[in-house]
């Protein structure tokens, strides 16, 4: 087994939303921040916080900008984290009282570029500092990457595990494009690290009829397709792109 | 029969097995905790329900001179009892295996000191889980430090010092260059202590000369009656081995070609010998036991061997 992103334990961040002016105030004076115990992400382990900010924050909206070590997890009552509210019908529930260090703020914001929904994005430090906007920050495996690589190189503007809700279930596109005329979902296929290793995937499989039904056009490509034949597969995705009368540069998707 | 695998998970990018932090960072278990957590919900998504968590889960704890760290597994006792639940929910067998610097045998005293209180600590957090008797916690032998005999007496000695609740949950692993097969069997003869066969180290240091049934029938036979015994399975590497060298005195690396040592793990499982070596315990109905892969590629490893089970020998696969 060789070194890669896979194996280096970097300092992990996980970038939450801040929602409120409250809860500003509580991480950056009492120093903590919380997430319900049984709406935890998958990957709520991390080094450093980082805080997506809503449209609440004025200037500072839609975009990432302070992140502060994490000192410790608790698990405790929403009633013992928020005392004055005691009749909250969650008051019983268990939190993660996620305690941090102090805020630093950011060399430079990350903004979204589109107005879309964000919960929690897991990634490291090193991305935190570099990334240009929010799609820089997901952590990929090593296909995933490449074609994120090839898309910037070319140009192409795409978000990263885009939230679609189908009922109950919750569904993410591994690459949501957005067109003059439509909406192109890359999906990946069979990527591991390892090509041939079937890992279950995090993200339930979303059928490409229910896709076409809410006006997707679904194009679905092996890991191993993308790792030998990238500009081919990037033909594909640019003529499709093209049919649809290029990219669309409006915010809300 | 479950397999396992060993701390690190490959199967997903940015899954860390604990806080990896170094102590002027302020590392804390319950951060380790929070990861672990991560790492459960990424198993019970494979299908996985054995894993052996890291040995650094609580950074320090017993370090004897960072004592401001040895509070974390009092202060987490919740936390611990959540993982804890998590575990039982998903039907997880879990376990530590004591690090390289944890020697019971140690003749310093200083060093004895420390790993009995890393075996102390490592025990506390597996009863702090409130898991059943089958999370245990693995240890060699250690060190022969010229005389066998009074390096296995020590480690006897220091085994019978250890609280109930700690020695409760130890146990004992042939190594594959000191302690053989026959020789831990000594330590269960004399402590009840229950003996986890390696099947590599097995094949690397058998001076008894036992056969493989004989040497893993003795093993399964040590653990009590009302806990399934686990054992570990690697392959040997047999790929070329690159190595990196740096010139003496000179910024120069260059690159050799080594052949792999026999006691190396290798990246996979031969799903041949892992077959022929199951195949044999069936037919000499041997207890059953639960398998942890010691495999450089990790959960990507147990995955693959599954697959490769299902294809030729569907009657392990779906045991």
């Amino acid at each position: 087994m060789t070194e890669n992103d896979l194996t280096r334990e970097e300092p992990r961040v996980l970038v939450a939303v801040m929602n409120n002016h409250r809860d500003f105030r509580i991480a950056g004076e009492e120093g903590w921040y919380r997430v319900p115990y049984e709406r935890a992400p998958s990957r709520l382990g991390a080094d450093f916080l980082a805080l997506y900010q809503t449209k609440a924050f004025g200037e500072e909206r839609w975009a990432v900008n302070y992140y502060a070590p994490i000192r410790r997890y608790h698990i405790v009552s929403r009633r013992s984290l928020l005392p004055d509210e005691p009749d909250h019908p969650r008051a019983d529930h268990l939190y993660y009282k996620i305690e941090i260090g102090a805020l630093h703020r950011l060399p430079r914001p990350i903004p979204s570029r589109r107005l879309r929904r964000i919960t929690f994005i897991p990634t490291t430090l090193d991305r935190l500092l570099r990334a240009q906007e929010i799609n820089d920050l997901w952590f990929g495996d090593a296909v995933e990457e490449k074609l994120w690589q090839a898309f910037k190189e070319n140009g192409i503007s795409a978000e990263r595990y885009y939230p679609l809700k189908e009922e109950e279930e919750a569904y993410q596109i591994d690459f949501a494009l957005f067109c003059k005329d439509g909406r192109i979902a890359v999906i990946l296929e069979g990527q591991t690290s390892v090509d041939n290793v079937s890992v279950v995937r995090e993200q339930p499989r979303i059928d490409d009829y229910d896709l076409a039904a809410r006006g997707w056009t679904v194009l679905r490509f092996p890991g191993l397709e993308l790792i030998e034949s990238l500009p081919s597969c990037l033909d594909r995705i640019q003529g499709a792109v093209a049919k649809q009368r290029g990219l669309s540069s409006e915010q809300w998707g | 029969m479950r397999l396992g695998f060993p701390v690190k998970v490959l199967g997903q990018p940015g899954l860390k097995s604990h806080d990896t932090r170094r102590w002027q960072n302020r590392p804390h278990l319950s951060v380790s905790l929070a990861y672990l957590r991560d790492v459960f919900v990424y198993l019970s998504r494979q299908d996985i329900h054995m894993y052996r968590m890291a040995s650094d889960l609580a950074p320090y704890a017993a370090h004897p001179e960072m004592r401001w760290f040895h509070g974390q597994i009092d202060e987490c006792t919740k936390e611990l009892a959540m993982v804890g639940k998590m575990a039982e929910k998903h039907g997880l067998r879990l376990s530590f295996h004591l690090s390289m610097s944890t020697v019971l045998n140690s003749p310093d005293e200083s060093i004895a000191r420390h790993s009995a209180a890393q075996v102390i600590a490592q025990a506390r957090m597996l009863e702090n889980m409130d898991l059943a008797a089958e999370a245990v916690l693995v240890t060699h032998v250690g060190g022969v430090y010229g005389d066998k005999e009074s390096a296995l007496g020590r480690f006897l000695e220091r085994c019978e010092q250890l609280p109930d609740l700690s020695r409760r949950r130890l146990v004992v692993e042939n190594d594959n260059s000191r302690f053989s097969v026959g020789d831990i069997s000594r330590i269960h003869e004399e402590t009840g202590v229950p003996l986890l066969f390696d099947y590599l180290h097995f094949h690397n240091y058998n001076p008894e000369d036992m056969s493989l049934t004989e040497a893993l029938e003795l093993c399964l036979q040590s653990w009590p009656q009302e806990v399934k015994p686990k054992i570990h399975f690697s392959s040997p590497r047999t790929g070329m081995r690159v190595v990196e060298r740096r010139t003496t005195g000179s910024n120069d690396r260059s690159l050799l070609l080594r052949a792999p040592h026999s006691f190396q793990h290798s990246d996979f499982i031969d799903p041949f010998q892992f077959i022929s070596f199951i195949r044999a315990a069936k037919r000499k109905n041997l207890r059953p036991f639960d398998v942890v892969l010691e495999a450089k590629a990790k959960d990507l490893a147990l995955l693959h061997l599954r697959e490769d089970l299902a294809r030729l020998a569907p009657e392990i696969a779906f045991d």
